[in-house]
C-alpha cells in the first residue's frame, strides 16, 4: 500500500508542474502587458512611464519568461501567488478567506446528490424496466440537460418567494445553504443514480451474485451486502470527478444566490482584469480537485486490493 | 460493373441497420424531431418571430398574454422573439464550440495514437494536464486570457471539450493501427498521411460522432453558463443564458424573463443527448455484436 500511494504522489509532480504551466503561460500570452492592464485597471490617472517600469520590476515581469516561471512556482510552494490588483492584499489570503463557504457547499452538495442518487439508483436497478425505474432514469436524464443556473432560479422561485422558507440569497447560516447545495446536489444525484444503476445491473450478472441468489439468501440482503459493495468501485472513482464537477459548479451557483465564495470570486476578478487573482484563484481549485481525486483513488486502492496488486 | 453493385450492397447495408436499431429508440426518434424543430426555428426566425428581438415592443415586465405569449422582459422586449431569435445565438455556440474541440482534439489524438513514442508523450501530459481542470474553470482560464466575448467563448469552450477527444481517439487508434489492414496499407507504400486519413480516421468517426452529439449538449450548457456569469455573450444580444442573468434581479416579479429561456435550453440539451445516445447505441459495433 505504501508503494501504491508514494507512486502515486509521484504521478502528481509532472500533471502539478504542467497545471502550473498552463496557468502561467495563459496568462502571460495575454495580449498586452500585465502591468499595463494593472495600472490602468486599478490606478485612475495617467500612466507614466516610470511608474510602469518600477510596476515591471517589482512584478518581475523585466526578467526572462522562464525565470517568471520559476518564480511563480517557487512562490506557489511557499504559499505566496502575489497580490491581487483590486484588493491590495495577498491573493493566498483572499482565496483561504473564500474557500471555506465554497468547499462548505461543495460538500452538502456532494453528501445530497449522495443521499438521493443512491437510493434512486438502486431501486431502478432492483426494478429494472419498471415504472420506478423509468421514472428515474428520466428525471435523472432531465437533471443532467438542465442548466444550473436555471435550476437555482426555479429552486429561490418556489421555496423562497412563493412558499418563504428559505433565504433567496447570502451566505453564512445554514438556511442560507440549503437552497444551494439543492441546486448542485440535485444535478449530480441524476449523474450518481444513473451510474449506481448500471454499475448495479453489470454487478448483477456476476457469478458471486447467482451463488447468493441460489443459496437461497434475501433479495435485500443480496442487493446490499453483495451487490452494492461491488458496485460501488466506479462509482467511487465518479464521485471524485463529481465533487470536481461540483466545485466548478459552485462558480455559477455562488453567483446566482450572491454567495460570497470562491467561484464568485474568480468571475469577478476576470471581469475586474485582476490577473495575478484570476491566476492564484484557479490554480488553487484545479490543485483542489487534482487532491480530491488523488484522495479518492487512495481510497479505492484501500477498498480493492486488486488496483493495489494490479499494474 | 459487377465489383460496383457489390460494393454498393456491401455499405449500405451497415448504414440500413444502423437506421433501423436508431429508429427503433422512440427516445432517440423524439430527441430527432425536436433538434430539427430548433434546427428549423434557427432558420425561419425573422418569419418564426412575432416581433423584432431588440425593439422594445410594449411596456416592460407584462406577464404572458395573447399579445406577448412569454411575456416582456425588463426592458419591453418580447421574450418569445428574443427566445426564438436567441436559439441562432445559443445553438450555433455549441456547434462551433464543438467543431472547434473536436477538430484539434481529434487530430491530437491520431498524431498521439498513431506515432507513438516522444510525439505520444508530449500530447498525452498536455492532455492529462487539461483534464486536471474541471471543463467549466479550463473556460474560465481561457476567457480571462482573451476576453469576455461569443467568439472567445466559443473558444473557450472548444478548448475544455478538446481533451475528451484526443483520449477518446487515441485510445481507438492504439486498438486498430495494428490490424492487418493497416500494416497492409503501409507496406503497399502508404503516406502516414493517406493511412490516418483513409484507414484510420474513417474506422474512428462512429464514436467521434456519438461523442460530439453529446458534446454539443454540453457545450450549450457551459456557453450558457458562462454568458449567464457576463463571460461570453454581451447585452444587448438575445442569448439564452444571458437573457436569465437579465431577468434574475426581477424574478420575483417578472419570473418569465428568466424561466422560459431556461425551458428553451433544457430542451435542445435534452433532445441532442437523446440523439446522441441513439446513434451510440446504432453505431456502437460492440452492441451490433451483442
Amino acid at each position: 500500500m505504501r508503494r501504491y500511494v508514494l507512486g502515486r504522489l509521484l504521478q502528481l509532480v509532472p500533471v502539478l508542474l504542467l497545471v502550473s504551466l498552463i496557468v502561467f503561460a495563459v496568462m502571460r500570452l495575454l495580449p498586452g502587458d500585465p502591468a499595463l492592464l494593472m495600472l490602468s485597471g486599478a490606478e485612475g490617472g495617467a500612466i507614466t512611464p516610470e511608474r510602469l517600469n518600477e510596476l515591471r520590476e517589482q512584478m518581475g515581469l523585466n526578467e526572462p519568461l522562464a525565470a517568471q516561471y520559476l518564480n511563480f512556482v517557487l512562490g506557489a510552494l511557499q504559499g505566496d501567488l502575489g497580490s491581487s490588483i483590486r484588493f491590495q492584499v495577498p491573493v493566498t489570503e483572499l482565496i483561504l478567506d473564500r474557500f471555506g463557504s465554497t468547499f462548505e457547499l461543495a460538500v452538502a452538495g456532494l453528501f445530497l446528490a449522495i443521499v438521493i442518487g443512491m437510493p434512486l439508483g438502486m431501486i431502478a436497478a432492483a426494478r429494472q424496466g419498471g415504472w420506478i425505474d423509468s421514472l428515474c432514469m428520466t428525471l435523472s436524464y432531465i437533471g443532467s440537460s438542465m442548466p444550473v443556473y436555471w435550476l437555482g432560479l426555479l429552486l429561490v422561485l418556489v421555496f423562497s418567494f412563493t412558499l418563504h422558507w428559505f433565504p433567496s440569497a447570502g451566505g453564512g447560516s445554514f438556511e442560507a445553504l440549503i437552497l444551494p447545495a439543492f441546486t448542485l446536489g440535485l444535478l449530480s444525484a441524476g449523474v450518481l443514480a444513473r451510474l449506481i444503476r448500471s454499475s448495479m445491473l453489470e454487478v448483477a450478472t456476476e457469478d458471486y451474485m447467482r451463488t447468493a441468489r441460489a443459496k437461497g439468501l434475501f433479495p435485500r440482503l443480496i442487493i446490499f451486502r453483495h451487490g452494492l459493495k461491488n458496485a460501488m468501485i466506479p462509482v467511487l472513482t465518479m464521485m471524485g470527478l463529481q465533487f470536481g464537477a461540483l466545485l466548478a459548479g459552485t462558480v455559477v451557483t455562488e453567483t446566482v444566490f450572491s454567495r460570497p465564495g470562491l467561484g464568485r470570486l474568480i468571475v469577478d476578478s476576470i471581469l475586474s482584469k485582476d490577473y495575478p487573482l484570476v491566476q492564484g484563484a484557479i490554480l488553487f481549485l484545479a490543485v483542489v480537485y487534482l487532491l480530491v481525486n488523488l484522495a479518492v483513488d487512495l481510497a479505492y486502492a484501500l477498498l480493492d486490493p486488486r488496483i493495489r496488486y494490479g499494474n | 460493373m459487377a465489383t460496383e453493385t457489390l460494393d454498393v450492397g456491401a455499405t449500405e447495408r451497415p448504414v440500413r441497420l444502423a437506421m433501423g436499431r436508431y429508429f427503433s429508440h422512440p427516445g432517440a426518434v423524439i430527441g430527432l424531431i425536436i433538434l430539427v424543430c430548433w434546427i428549423l426555428v434557427t432558420i425561419f426566425a425573422p418569419i418564426l418571430a412575432p416581433y423584432d428581438p431588440n425593439e422594445l415592443v410594449s411596456r416592460a415586465r407584462q406577464a404572458p398574454s395573447a399579445d406577448h405569449w412569454l411575456g416582456t422582459d425588463m426592458l419591453g422586449r418580447d421574450v418569445l422573439s428574443r427566445v426564438i431569435y436567441g436559439s441562432r445565438i445559443s445553438i450555433s455556440i455549441g456547434f462551433i464550440a464543438v467543431l472547434l474541440g473536436g477538430v484539434s482534439g481529434v487530430i491530437l489524438g491520431l498524431l498521439a495514437g498513431y506515432f507513438a513514442g516522444w510525439v505520444d508523450t508530449v500530447i498525452s501530459r498536455f492532455v492529462d494536464a487539461l483534464l486536471a481542470f474541471p471543463s467549466i474553470l479550463l473556460a474560465l482560464v481561457v476567457i480571462a486570457a482573451l476576453g469576455a466575448s461569443i467568439q472567445n467563448m466559443m473558444i473557450a469552450v472548444g478548448i475544455a471539450t478538446l481533451p475528451d477527444y484526443a483520449r477518446l481517439v487515441r485510445g481507438t487508434v492504439l486498438a486498430i493501427k495494428s490490424q492487418p489492414y493497416v500494416e497492409a496499407a503501409r507496406l503497399v507504400g502508404n503516406s502516414h498521411l493517406r493511412i490516418l486519413a483513409r484507414h484510420i480516421l474513417i474506422n474512428v468517426n462512429a464514436p467521434i460522432v456519438v461523442l460530439a452529439t453529446l458534446q454539443i449538449g454540453s457545450a450549450i450548457l457551459i456557453g450558457a453558463g458562462l454568458s449567464f456569469l457576463g463571460l461570453g455573450a454581451q447585452p444587448p444580444t438575445p442569448e439564452w443564458g444571458l437573457m436569465s442573468a437579465e431577468g434574475r434581479q426581477m424574478l420575483q416579479r417578472a419570473w418569465w424573463i428568466s424561466t422560459f429561456p431556461g425551458v428553451a435550453i433544457l430542451s435542445v440539451v435534452i433532445a441532442c443527448n437523446l440523439v446522441g445516445d441513439g446513434l451510440r447505441s446504432a453505431l456502437d459495433p460492440k452492441m451490433r455484436m451483442g
